[in-house]
């Protein structure tokens, strides 16, 4: 048996393919065939309802992976101009060689042979998909000669209204030469905005109405910007403030569909106890400060006999038994510290100087 | 890469009244959430209001206000000739 790489569980298998028949290849299988499943219905439902648009670089490049064949497909059709949604993955799930895969690959990963139909166009829906593309193409093409029959008609209405203005402002000016006021005139080359008929009014083109006279036309400034001008309307900002008082962006405001009140004060750092509980944790770091041999000062001279507060190695007592073996074993008769009780010697009451 | 963004003042009457636009087209410059001001040479510095002449001019912007913005600065000095900046009448509130 040699190497074999199940690319349903992404694994290379040495003992053969009996894996296949275990829990885990089939639940992988499982979860494959059900991702791609759901990629195949949006293609049946395309299948009854073509739907055709205008081709978008960044949207219809897609290539879908079958998993039958173990290669990328096309999802959708183009011809450059138009695209048929799902069209390329349709095609490709009724060709015979999609047929003959999708056959090997069940046998191969025993898979539900119940839902192998689910994955096969037939040759007859094809055909009447493709004649619903065709309805759809031409409904398509229909609307698209109306819109841009709209927009020509809409673009000469606006010349249209554009040369009369022209010629009603040549008219008063070469008549009269005092100031009036800008209404009167009218902006000259004003554009609309689209759909905002309520709110423009005639007072834009940056206000160079034609009584300014003959220099209108001499000045080498930039005109044409305020000839495109449109006036909205002063904005009412005493509510909340612009840009100018220095108010807070929009962007940056509190979004008021964001959290629950409870939210509303997100506290930063820990709370009290966490605080508290923090500063006992700090402090058993250290050694204990009443530990034995805290205090001890080392730069002082001990003698001989000193011996640790605690007992020594193999004693388990207090102090005083350490102490007393270790004078034991050093033999020591006397120490003027303590009286020691020599029964052997006798009580007396005046000890020789020297003992 | 700039990203433009056509925005029709009537559905945004929240950016409408802070960026104070009474003049469309107006055109906001903004770098990493940040907006921008740039001197035009008219009175408003928070904002392109008007056309642009040419399309150089328009790149040559915004070039500028991303040169600025990646050294740190919130303002900075329009390269377009004034004379191809639109000109305006700012009033407030008609006064």
């Amino acid at each position: 048996m040699g190497a074999f790489y199940c690319s349903v569980c992404k694994q290379t298998f040495f003992a053969g393919k009996s894996h296949i028949f275990g829990k885990k290849h089939q639940d992988k299988l499982k979860i494959v065939l059900t991702k791609f499943l759901d990629k195949v219905k949006e293609a049946r439902r395309m299948l009854k309802a073509p739907a055709v648009e205008k081709y978008d670089v960044t949207e219809h490049e897609l290539n879908l992976w079958c998993y039958c064949c173990g290669a990328e497909v096309q999802k959708h059709i183009t011809n450059g101009n138009l695209t048929v949604l799902c069209g390329g993955l349709l095609e490709h799930m009724a060709s015979p060689e999609h047929r003959k895969q999708t056959d090997r690959f069940w046998w191969e990963n025993k898979a539900d042979s119940k839902l192998k139909e689910k994955f096969l166009f037939s040759e007859e829906e094809m055909d009447r998909f493709k004649t619903e593309v065709a309805k759809a193409l031409e409904s398509y093409e229909e609307k698209e000669d109306e819109f841009i029959k709209q927009q020509a008609s809409y673009i000469r209405e606006v010349e249209q209204r554009r040369q009369e203005v022209m010629q009603s402002t040549l008219e008063p000016e070469s008549e009269s030469e005092s100031p009036q006021g800008p209404p009167q005139c009218g902006p000259p080359g004003h554009i609309e905005s689209s759909g905002n008929r309520d709110n423009y009014r005639r007072g834009g083109a940056g206000k160079r109405a034609g009584p300014s006279g003959a220099d209108e036309f001499e000045d080498s400034d930039w005109a044409g910007g305020g000839l495109d001008l449109t006036f909205i309307g002063y904005q009412d900002s005493s509510s909340g403030g612009n840009v100018h008082t220095g108010a807070t962006p929009p962007w940056l405001k509190q979004d008021p569909e964001e959290g629950g009140s409870g939210t509303q004060e997100p506290q930063a750092g820990p709370s009290h106890e966490e605080f508290l509980k923090h500063k006992e944790q700090e402090k058993l770091r250290k050694l204990p400060a009443s530990r034995v041999g805290a205090n001890f000062d080392h730069a002082s001279q001990t003698d001989a006999g000193w011996l640790p507060s605690f007992g020594r190695v193999w004693n388990s007592g207090r102090r005083w038994q350490s102490r007393h073996q270790f004078r034991a074993e050093e033999g020591q008769g006397t120490n003027h510290k303590r009286k020691k009780h020599e029964p052997w010697k006798g009580s007396k009451k005046h000890k020789p100087a020297d003992s | 890469m700039a990203g433009i963004y056509l925005v029709d003042v009537n559905k945004v009457p929240v950016y409408t009244q802070y960026f104070d636009i009474s003049y469309i087209p107006s055109t906001v410059f903004f770098f990493n959430g940040q907006h921008m001001k740039v001197d035009y040479g008219s009175p408003d510095h928070t904002k392109f209001v008007g056309s642009f002449k040419t399309k150089q001019d328009f790149i040559d912007l915004i070039e500028v206000i991303y040169r600025g913005a990646m050294r740190g600065k919130m303002i900075v000095r329009s390269p377009i000739d004034p004379r191809n900046v639109p000109k305006y009448d700012l009033l407030y509130q008609g006064i």
